[in-house]
């Protein structure tokens, strides 16, 4: 019926070994060698670059961050530094203006303590003027009273 | 049903014919060599210097395009030797590895998507070059040599001492690995290949159409396969012969 042995008998089966396996690994190896040069070696070395680019590139950029990340903190203390700096300025400014407000208050409080003063004193001496004014009218007036009533021989 | 008696079976459908053992004999300088496995081997062997070429024609810092696609394929390989034979010994080995995965990988797959049955050849049929023992055999025995050529470079003659390691009571098993190793690395392909092929060749035998495609994508796919199991047993057999038994095992 069906021949299996033919499949396995050197003469023509699937096992026939014959010069195709040397001369097969012959071309394998120089396949090897082939590819070796126009494929392995040069798109092996575009791949090695490329790693090492990207890490030089990754450092790179790690470093500048890193320098980056140190500037906005100097910048963050100086602008802490310059908002107390800034704080403190206006904090004596504004010392400075109640000290003026207060100068000023006080010296209009003396001004108008003096003006008070030479006010009362001027009243005070037109109050005393008056009076001697009034005396000698009364003087006056009570001599001419008296020589009304006594007649003018016997008053003088 | 005869299908392998006069190996060589005709239905209606001029695809549908079955060939197995048959071979297109050429004979150079008193050497008899299976033609049809060199014709479709040149082919895929073009194949692959052609993308290579293409892909290093005009290197870019930022790939793209079929540079892109073999730097991908690339580092494919590359990770397979690393994680096979280590960070440190991988490099040398790569293109070894790497042509044994590629060629086999496009054999492969030109078997299973190249119509290459319509080509017609005076006797036997083209079809993937690893349909072939003398292609897989060759490929084995050159893995065989590359491991020997790894231990005996990094060790010396201190090579021989993995053959008593762990104990020498399995010197004889040790031994007999190197025989085993090629056998089941050439068998192994050559078997899935050819079955392959034949479960298709038998079903588009029964029946035309449609009904054999989840075998041809299944084929596709045991294809692919069987490549990347080639190439990782081979970076693992070179790595076992550069570390020993002894050395620590990263498997």
């Amino acid at each position: 019926m069906i021949h299996w042995t033919n499949l396995f008998i050197a003469e023509a089966g699937m096992f026939d070994f014959d010069a195709t396996l040397p001369l097969m690994a012959i071309q394998f190896l120089a396949l090897v060698f082939l590819l070796n040069k126009i494929f392995y070696k040069p798109l092996g070395k575009v791949l090695d670059e490329r790693t090492e680019y990207v890490r030089q590139n990754g450092q790179d950029a790690k470093g500048r961050l890193e320098k980056a990340t140190a500037i906005a903190a100097q910048y963050e203390q100086e602008l802490v530094e310059v908002r107390r700096e800034s704080q403190s300025i206006i904090a004596k400014a504004r010392e400075e203006a109640q000290q003026v407000v207060t100068a000023v208050v006080q010296e209009a409080q003396q001004e108008i303590q003096q003006q008070r003063e030479a006010t009362s004193q001027e009243i005070e001496t037109q109050k005393n003027q008056a009076f001697h004014t009034l005396e000698g009218d009364v003087d006056a007036l009570s001599w001419q009273i008296l020589e009304k009533l006594l007649g003018s021989e016997l008053a003088r | 049903m005869e299908f392998f008696a006069g190996s060589k079976v005709y239905t209606f459908l001029p695809l549908a014919s079955l060939e197995v053992g048959e071979h297109f004999y050429w004979n150079i300088g008193g050497l008899t060599v299976h033609g049809q496995v060199f014709m479709t081997s040149w082919f895929v062997i073009a194949l692959l210097v052609i993308a290579s070429l293409a892909a290093t024609r005009n290197i870019q810092r930022v790939p793209s395009g079929i540079q892109n696609f073999m730097e991908f394929a690339l580092e494919f390989v590359r990770e397979l030797a690393k994680n096979q034979i280590g960070e440190k010994e991988y490099r040398p080995w790569v293109p070894f590895i790497g042509t044994l995965f590629l060629f086999i990988f496009v054999s492969n797959w030109s078997g299973a998507l190249l119509p290459w049955k319509l080509i017609q050849i005076p006797s036997g049929e083209l079809a993937a070059p690893t349909n072939d023992i003398n292609t897989t055999v060759a490929l084995a025995l050159l893995t065989s040599l590359a491991y020997f050529f790894a231990g005996f470079r990094k060790r010396g003659l201190g090579y021989f001492a993995k053959y008593l390691e762990p104990t020498p009571i399995l010197l004889p098993i040790n031994i007999l690995e190197d025989f085993t190793k090629p056998l089941s690395l050439s068998f192994r392909l050559f078997g899935n290949i050819v079955a392959d092929e034949l479960v298709v060749a038998v079903l588009v035998l029964l029946v035309p159409l449609f009904i054999p495609l989840p075998v041809m994508a299944l084929g596709l796919f045991t294809s692919a396969i069987q490549a990347l199991v080639f190439a990782t047993l081979a970076a693992a057999y070179i790595h076992e012969a550069l570390e020993g038994h002894g050395g620590e095992e990263h498997e």
